[in-house]
């Protein structure tokens, strides 16, 4: 009681200190704010950046109450038993949450941090990427509280755990690292938190960096870790007990370890009776074939194996390929080119225009190829079912990763024939068997629980 | 995990067919292969139980690991360097074997050479992963194509071309005296257990006994498709004619409403695949054994140079073997391999009782 | 920096690989597919087979498939087909030649081995081609375009297999199974015959073979009932008279089964039973259900006698396209069976037994 009274009158020198020292920090910044407030028994200065803090929330829980309380010990108590406030507990810390937007308050001989950060992200987004025709359709939005409230809306166990840590020298961007204690694999989210710690960048802005890094490190074709957009399809791989990344200020999540199931699964499986969900599956994987070897296979059996197909095929292809006047490998790749270009150019075209020149593109361009005689019929048909079921692929970057895979068994195609095709496809999974997604192999027949290797 | 070792076995027994013991055995139907056959059958699920039972002993351990703290440790080297070698041409005579058939049937003009090396990439890949990702790999590759191999059994049976009178013509054959080249030869099929040196590594669990029934009956039937249909098809005298017995029965399958009308494209590319994964897994084996014999930590450098041994020899097979030879050779190396198995089998029988009681 | 060297390694060996490419690559138009292969004697000239090959020229968008014949003189199928390609400009590719003709003349020859072997060494000549005998040559097979037939020789793989047409006066034969029939002991082989109309082929009997040689050709009827007892066709018809009633039965499903019983101091015989399910397709006077069973039984008759027929007709050529003596061997443990079987086969009793069942006459009564 006697401390209380005598710090009443005046703060000590250690505290004046630190608060010029912030003072001097921040002040230079034109949306920086010093404020004090006087009653006749006590005062108290804050100070705040007020673009990225509430001032509606300082007004409310600060302002008002130290006018209605008059004395100054029961406006102290208030502070200290307030949930928003925070004691102080190091300069650095303190400078540091200053720029994230909460107010630091002095009052007396004490110096409280108070949360009034503004979140002005925290609108729940409409799914673009991985849309589902039904299930759920919003999507995660870009503020991390929104989110995790959004996941543990969907999640309501007491073994949720929430851990947080920062990445990246400038952004300073907080993540969040989501496990189900009971259920995840302790030496998967051991390696984790190591890859996490082992992160070397300036800007962090979102998940999907993260694929990059992981790839500097071993030069992956292929993703090893989830970016979804859809808190359910976090809930259910929390429930598969993964590991899920949440990044301030991104709208994805990314889901560690991920395997080749599940870059091939899409929610909609879920939202499915069995058979149709069954039948979408064996489709992807078709699709995901087909994408892959379709173009190596019409080299290989255009120009090395023509009798793999029965005669009449094998004339029809040989009557549309008459007026061509180049070898097979290079009719493929110049028409799988342009199919390139149409997507890259559809992407980045505005949406209105998008469609328009995919049309454009596909439709007249392939007429014409033909029509002058530049591929055969059969070819364009091949580019095409290539495109289509590229896409058939529900996640984007693996999808990606797939696309390129398809010029290297075409090389081999065009090199060694239909052994090139065959041990390509076969070389393409054990690279994928040969990947691991922390701790986990990347494509196994059956994706055992925890593996340790 | 039982299932890792019926998948060892039955990739031996699908493989036979490019290691020349169609030939082989048909070559001796009229002196003795029936006889040879059934004998091999009771040795082969011998050696397969008593290995797999001693190996048992050590679960999840490999071979290299078990002797590791053995004090006679030439005796050690001598045994791990035997198997080595025998497992590294048996993947060899396989290599050869389907490099042979597939620029005699694929690419007739591409120089052998130059075929192997796609092979090589593709195994060396393979054999450097770890031995649990090995065994996962087999694992799709094996379910990818077992369909595959059921469906082309299946049309070999109910083909009305398959003379069954042929079949049972070479089985009166039976009480010819035994040769003992088509009981080696036979005896392949089941030696698949052999990989355990190894894959122990990946067992875990004891093996249950109808692990052993499956690979009876799997064995009778392999041997039989292996042995009897060629003769179905091509004749009790003429199958011997065909320097592949079973790529050309393939061929005399028509498939009616498929785009492949010849069935001979799908086996092939069936057996691209089987062949690599066979090839890969004795490979495995060996460089694995390789790298147990010398103790010390394994670097970079020492793997690069075992790979450049293996390319080497298997350049130098290209060069110098032809198809004829090779067969001649695989004969007598069966016999060999039987008997490597043999006296592996007992001394590491003894071996472990005497350890373990 | 370790990885930079692998890059730079498999860049190396990339770009090697490309150099190395052109072994075997060649594109699909640049080749020419032979679509059937056929074999004559050589008429006026030293030489002895005249070798004709059959090209197909792919159709393009707006012309149709077309085709053509390139024949040369040779005493060896190898010789001929070298001389061919300097005639040819593109590549000439046999694996899909899926019909081979040999002219009648042409198998009456002693010793053709060379040319039958030929097919099965080339590694690119299918197994499953089918091989027939053409009348008057080869040459004229190749030649016939049916007016139904859109890709060159298709009429002929058609007929021929049995996607096509289904008929019982086609028995068609496989190269690897003809081949079978050439060594196997107590086996002779059989090859269709393909006569040449002038826009037609007409395929409706068979020629039977003492190992290479031709022996005996069957009418059409005889061709029917072998069909029959080799069980290769299901869907037939049989003529039956009784009395001045003539009928025909449908067929459904023919069995046949015989067994070689060789009794010591009997004579010994084969018993061949035949099982037929069918039903009345076309009669001359009303039937009615009630009185099949007497129309099975002089169905049963009837075909008993046929099949007799030419079992003795086959017997008496001493061919053996059935396989009775292979039936014979794979039965016997002795080593010395089939030279048995070459003494027991020439005064070889038939007992055939025949079961006709016929379920009714059709949609009318």
């Amino acid at each position: 009681m006697k401390e209380i009274v005598r710090s009443m009158e005046m703060p000590s020198n250690k505290v004046l200190s630190i608060k010029e020292d912030l003072k001097e920090k921040i002040m230079q910044s034109e949306d920086a704010v010093f404020k004090e407030l006087h009653t006749k028994e006590k005062y108290i200065e804050a100070l705040y950046i007020k673009t990225i803090s509430d001032e509606t929330v300082i007004q409310d829980y600060v302002v008002k109450p130290f006018f209605e309380i008059t004395t100054a010990e029961r406006f102290l108590d208030y502070l200290q038993s307030h949930p928003k406030v925070k004691p102080f507990e190091n300069e650095e810390q303190t400078l540091e949450e200053l720029i994230r937007g909460v107010a630091i308050l002095f009052y007396q001989d004490f110096i409280f941090i108070f949360d009034s950060k503004v979140d002005r992200n925290n609108s729940v987004l409409d799914t673009t990427v991985e849309t589902t025709i039904q299930g759920p359709q919003s999507g995660l939005s870009e503020s991390l509280p929104t989110n995790l409230g959004l996941i543990r809306h969907r999640y309501p166990e007491t073994t949720l755990k929430v851990e947080s840590t920062t990445i990246g020298a400038i952004s300073k961007t907080k993540v969040m690292i989501l496990h189900d204690e009971k259920l995840v694999d302790q030496d998967v989210l051991r390696r984790v938190k190591e890859f996490l710690a082992s992160v070397d960048i300036q800007m962090f802005q979102t998940g999907e960096q993260l694929l990059d890094l992981i790839k500097k490190s071993n030069r992956a074709l292929f993703p090893v870790m989830l970016v979804t957009e859809r808190p359910d399809r976090v809930a259910v791989n929390l429930a598969a007990g993964k590991v899920v990344l949440l990044v301030s200020g991104s709208s994805f999540a990314v889901v560690l370890p991920t395997v080749m199931k599940d870059f091939m699964a899409s929610m909609e499986d879920i939202y499915q009776t069995y058979w149709v969900s069954i039948f979408l599956q064996v489709l992807r994987y078709v699709g995901f074939v087909t994408s892959l070897i379709l173009p190596g296979l019409y080299v290989a059996v255009t120009s090395y194996n023509p009798e793999l197909f029965r005669f009449q095929l094998a004339l029809s292809i040989a009557g549309s390929r008459t007026a061509v006047p180049y070898p097979s490998f290079v009719e493929v790749v110049i028409m799988l080119f342009m199919m390139e270009l149409l997507t890259e150019a559809s992407i980045r075209l505005p949406k209105a225009i998008g469609p328009t020149a995919t049309t454009v593109g596909g439709l007249i361009l392939g007429q014409a190829a033909t029509e002058a005689g530049l591929v055969s019929n059969i070819m364009i048909i091949i580019v095409s079912a290539v495109a289509i079921s590229n896409f058939v692929v529900p996640i984007n970057a693996f999808s990606f990763s797939v696309r390129i895979v398809k010029y290297i068994i075409l090389a081999l195609a065009t090199c060694f024939g239909l052994v090139g095709v065959v041990l390509g496809f076969f070389m393409f999974l054990a690279y994928m068997v040969k990947l691991d997604s922390f701790g986990q192999p990347f494509l196994t027949l059956v994706q055992t629980k925890s593996s340790k290797e | 995990m039982n299932r890792y070792f019926l998948y060892l076995v039955i990739l031996n027994m699908l493989i036979n067919v490019i290691i020349f013991i169609p030939k082989i055995l048909i070559e001796y139907r009229y002196k003795g292969a029936v006889m040879g056959v059934l004998i091999a059958i009771p040795i082969g699920i011998g050696m397969n139980y008593l290995y797999s039972h001693a190996l048992n002993k050590f679960p999840g351990q490999g071979l290299p690991e078990i002797l590791a703290h053995s004090k006679y440790r030439w005796l050690v080297n001598l045994h791990l360097g035997s198997i080595q070698i025998m497992w590294f041409s048996a993947g060899l005579i396989t290599l050869l074997g389907f490099t042979d058939i597939l620029s005699r049937f694929v690419n007739p003009e591409m120089p052998k050479l130059f075929l192997i090396t796609i092979y090589l990439a593709a195994i060396f890949l393979i054999i450097q992963l770890p031995t649990k990702r090995v065994m996962y790999f087999l694992e799709i590759v094996l379910y990818l194509n077992t369909p595959l191999i059921g469906f082309i059994i299946y049309k070999t049976l109910t083909s009305e071309f398959l003379s069954w009178d042929s079949i049972l013509e070479v089985g009166t054959h039976l009480f010819e005296k035994p040769s003992l080249k088509a009981m080696a030869a036979a005896t392949y099929s089941f030696s698949g257990f052999t990989n355990l040196i190894i894959f122990n590594r990946v067992i875990k669990e004891r093996l249950k006994i109808w692990n052993f029934i499956i690979i009876l009956f799997l064995g009778i039937f392999n041997l039989f498709t292996t042995f009897f249909i060629p003769i179905g098809f091509h004749g009790s005298d003429g199958a011997q004619e065909y320097l592949y017995p079973w790529i050309s029965t393939s061929d005399s399958l028509r498939l009616v409403y498929s785009p492949i009308e010849r069935v001979l494209y799908i086996f092939l590319m069936f057996y691209m695949s089987i062949s690599l994964m066979s090839i890969s897994i004795h490979w495995h084996v060996a460089l694995e054994l390789l790298k147990g014999t010398f103790k010390e930590k394994e670097n970079k450098k020492k793997n690069w140079m075992i790979l450049a041994a293996f390319t080497c020899c298997a350049f130098a097979g290209v060069l110098f073997l032809n198809t004829v030879l090779l067969n001649k050779i695989t004969a007598y190396w069966m016999i060999l391999l039987l008997g490597v198995e043999v006296i592996t089998v007992t001394i590491f029988f003894l071996w472990a009782r005497r350890r373990t009681a | 920096m370790k990885t930079l060297v692998k890059w730079r390694l498999i860049v190396i060996s990339l770009s090697a690989v490309l150099l190395l490419n052109g072994c075997g690559f060649k594109d699909i138009d640049k080749r020419l597919f032979v679509v059937s292969i056929g074999v004559d004697k050589a008429k006026n000239s030293s030489k002895k087979y005249l070798v004709s090959l059959k090209f197909a020229i792919p159709g393009g968008k707006n012309k149709a498939n077309d085709f053509f014949i390139v024949t040369e003189k040779a005493d060896s199928m190898a010789e001929a087909v070298r001389a061919i390609k300097t005639k040819v400009d593109k590549e000439i590719d046999f694996s899909h030649a899926k019909v081979v003709v040999f002219s009648e003349e042409m198998v009456k020859l002693t010793d053709n081995a060379g040319v039958y072997y030929w097919l099965a060494r080339r590694r690119d000549i299918q197994e499953i081609a089918w091989v027939a005998i053409g009348t008057p040559t080869a040459m004229d097979v190749l030649k016939v375009k049916p007016k139904s037939e859109q890709l060159p020789s298709n009429a002929l793989f058609l007929s021929l297999g049995k996607d096509g047409s289904e008929t019982p006066y086609i028995i068609s034969e496989f190269y690897f199974d003809m081949k079978k029939r050439l060594i196997e002991r107590g086996l002779d082989p059989f090859l269709p015959i393909i006569e040449a109309k002038k826009e037609l082929l007409e395929v409706n009997s068979v020629g039977l073979f003492n190992k290479s040689k031709l022996i005996l050709s069957l009418t059409q009827e005889e061709t029917k009932i072998l069909n029959h007892i080799m069980n290769r066709e299901n869907k037939s018809a049989l003529w039956v008279k009784t009395g001045n009633i003539k009928f025909i039965v449908s067929t459904t499903k023919i069995k046949t089964k015989y067994k070689i019983i060789t009794l010591k101091g009997k004579q010994p015989c084969i018993k061949v039973s035949v099982k037929v399910k069918g039903n009345i397709e076309e009669m001359t006077a009303k039937i009615t259900n009630e009185q099949l069973s007497r129309f099975e039984k002089a169905a049963e008759k009837r075909l008993k006698k046929q099949i007799k027929e030419v079992l003795v007709k086959i017997q008496k050529a001493n061919v053996d396209p059935i396989g009775f003596g292979l039936r014979y061997r794979s039965r016997h443990f002795n080593n010395n069976d089939w030279e048995e079987w070459q003494r027991i086969y020439p005064h070889l009793a038939f007992k055939v037994d025949a079961k006709v069942e016929i379920s009714d006459t059709g949609l009318i009564e």
